[in-house]
């Protein structure tokens, strides 16, 4: 798909407006209601599901929209996990407080990691990134003194102004960060931003002859997406309650970048697909006798293969076909 | 002192360089970054072993029907995978090479369970070689050897063949190759044959020190496009070298700064040089238009 395609979309109006409106609607009822229907383990992995969606919701705008790959967005989300948690434990912040400061650190972090990004492209990005991802991830093991090291972290229930939160209450915060990570990325994707961030994915030439200033947009683009997982980190932290340096390794990463393409590059509402897929088959798949990885392989090459604009790209075009 | 620690570093650098060759045989043709490929070559690796351990042939025999199964299982792969993705973005077939190595370990999971088994090696009972006082292992001389035949045969194959031509037009640009009568998916088939080739090879060099499991390549896959990109992708004795330049890089920060964090070191090293020189140390500047 070229720029112009997708800046021609981005600036019409979905025909279909209303009936985009009530589905979105009837979606965000359901995820409110979703606590009433569910057990306890069901809650943890919608709440999971959010938490990933937020994830990838920032890391679509950096390898959708700009066309940045990045392999460090799972140090960056355990460095918003141990920000918060630590900010909270040992320093006594209030939850939500530890949560926007451990983000603002974590989005000063993103920022530099978009260093190489300025000189670097594709796979020599990824490499970069990757390895600034490792160096963040030995830092959090090393600095046993502060993080616990391999030993690993547990938390105690957060609170917000001296109420304790409990899973149900962690769903709702979950869920109220994701609207608000979605309305904003939204806005990010349809303003000016997201329009040089289109121009600069497909030519950085181009967008500098538009006087869009290409280093400037993608420091920009790595720090917003830093925030993001560093968000969804602490959120992360206190649903599993024990944190540890390995939980955040190059693995995950893949698997945000994996989420972001299976859900649908360049989509708002692939972000938050991607993440269910990721999240929600494993878990379907988990009766299926010695072969969930096989089966979850296969799906994976299978959505690829018969769907390379992703899940969003093709529910689009079913929408568009009736 | 240190000279044991560089014949170290050659050793698994050379490890890293086959699987790094055989990444950026598919990489340069197709552009696209193959994250199965460590797990194509320990299928091919297990299958070998199953040869010799379960059909019972000697060791030549053995390894050569495995490279031809690493260079059918390459094609196959692309024909089925990979095929239907040209022309499409090229991230989906990458994550779609990420599925298939998940598919792959999980196959291989199934047939061989998950213990460690010893895999053969004609060498491993010959006497190292003294190289200034140095012992040199004869293991990590035959992969160097290996490795050099591969570039050496794969720049003659690519130079002066008619075939390889039409690779290298592959590479550069698809539209005018087609034009030139080039068959896009035929190269592409090619490619990940040869591909598919090379990283048997290195599953089969690789088994004898790292001892043969599903995970077997998981370390050197990372490792291998990090020394790739240090290098430079665009030539292969660029990928050589950088390969073998990482192997090095580690040790001696293992040894010299911090154990813990020799790989982290590494990496800030291979960050550094690529904000200096973004086509890696040995890459040319391409100068691109778009």
């Amino acid at each position: 798909m070229t720029a112009v395609a997708d800046i021609n979309r981005v600036a019409k109006p979905l025909k279909s407006r209303s009936g985009a409106a009530i589905l979105v609607g009837l979606c965000f009822l359901l995820a409110c209601a979703a606590p009433l229907g569910l057990n306890g383990y069901g809650l943890y992995l919608v709440t999971l599901t959010g938490i990933f969606a937020l994830v990838a919701l920032g890391l679509n705008l950096l390898t959708g929209y700009a066309g940045q790959i990045s392999l460090c967005h799972a140090s960056l989300f355990g460095v918003g996990a141990y920000a918060t948690a630590l900010l909270t434990q040992k320093a006594g912040f209030s939850y939500l407080v530890a949560l926007l400061v451990g983000a603002l650190f974590t989005t000063a972090i993103g920022a530099i990691a978009a260093v190489p990004a300025l000189r670097l492209k594709n796979i020599y990005l990824a490499i970069a990134t990757l390895g600034f991802g490792v160096v963040l991830q030995k830092i959090i093991f090393e600095w046993r003194s502060l993080t616990g090291g391999g030993g690993g972290l547990a938390l105690n229930a957060p609170s917000i102004a001296g109420y304790e939160i409990d899973a149900t209450g962690l769903y709702y915060l979950t869920l109220a960060f994701l609207t608000v990570g979605l309305i904003g990325a939204w806005n990010v994707s349809r303003g000016r931003t997201g329009r040089a961030l289109l121009v600069i994915r497909e030519s950085e030439i181009a967008a500098g002859s538009l006087g869009i200033h290409a280093a400037r947009y993608k420091v920009t683009v790595f720090a917003i997406s830093a925030f993001y997982a560093a968000i969804a980190g602490g959120l992360f932290a206190y649903l599993v309650r024990y944190i540890n340096p390995e939980s955040f390794s190059v693995g995950l990463s893949i698997s945000f970048l994996s989420m972001v393409v299976i859900g649908g590059l360049g989509t708002i509402g692939g972000s938050v697909v991607g993440a269910i897929f990721y999240v929600i088959v494993p878990e379907l798949l988990r009766g299926i006798k010695d072969a969930p990885g096989l089966v979850f392989g296969l799906l994976l090459v299978v959505v690829m293969v018969f769907m390379p604009q992703g899940l969003w790209g093709m529910l689009r075009r079913l929408a568009r076909r009736s | 002192m240190i000279a044991n620690l560089v014949v170290g570093g050659l050793a698994a650098g050379c490890l890293y360089a086959m699987v790094g060759i055989a990444i950026v045989i598919v990489l340069n043709i197709t552009d696209i970054a193959n994250f199965a490929q460590g797990e194509m070559a320990m299928l091919a690796t297990f299958f070998a072993y199953w040869l010799m351990d379960g059909v019972g042939l000697p060791w030549w025999q053995a390894v050569s029907l495995a490279i031809l199964f690493g260079l059918v299982q390459g094609i196959v792969v692309q024909q089925v995978v990979i095929r239907p993705l040209i022309g499409g973005p090229v991230l989906s077939a990458i994550i779609a090479t990420l599925g298939l190595n998940i598919v792959l370990n999980s196959v291989a999971g199934l047939i061989w369970g998950h213990q460690t088994f010893t895999f053969p090696s004609p060498f491993a009972f010959s006497p190292p070689f003294l190289i200034g006082g140095v012992p040199v292992s004869v293991d990590s001389v035959v992969n160097i050897a290996v490795g050099l035949v591969i570039i050496v045969g794969m720049t003659l194959f690519l130079r002066f063949t008619w075939t390889g031509l039409g690779l290298r037009a592959a590479s550069q640009n698809q539209t005018v190759a087609r034009l030139m009568g080039v068959s896009i998916t035929r190269s592409s088939a090619m490619a990940w044959g040869l591909g598919g080739l090379v990283g048997a090879v290195a599953g089969i060099l690789a088994a004898p020190s790292l001892f043969l499991d599903t995970n077997l390549m998981s370390a050197l896959l990372i490792k291998a496009f990090a020394g790739g990109v240090l290098g430079g992708l665009n030539s292969l004795i660029g990928v050589f070298l950088g390969c073998l330049t990482l192997g090095i890089a580690e040790n001696l920060a293992g040894a010299y700064v911090s154990p813990s964090f020799a790989d982290a070191i590494t990496f800030i090293v291979i960050i550094a040089v690529l904000i200096m020189r973004p086509e890696g140390i040995f890459g040319r500047v391409r100068v691109r238009k778009a």
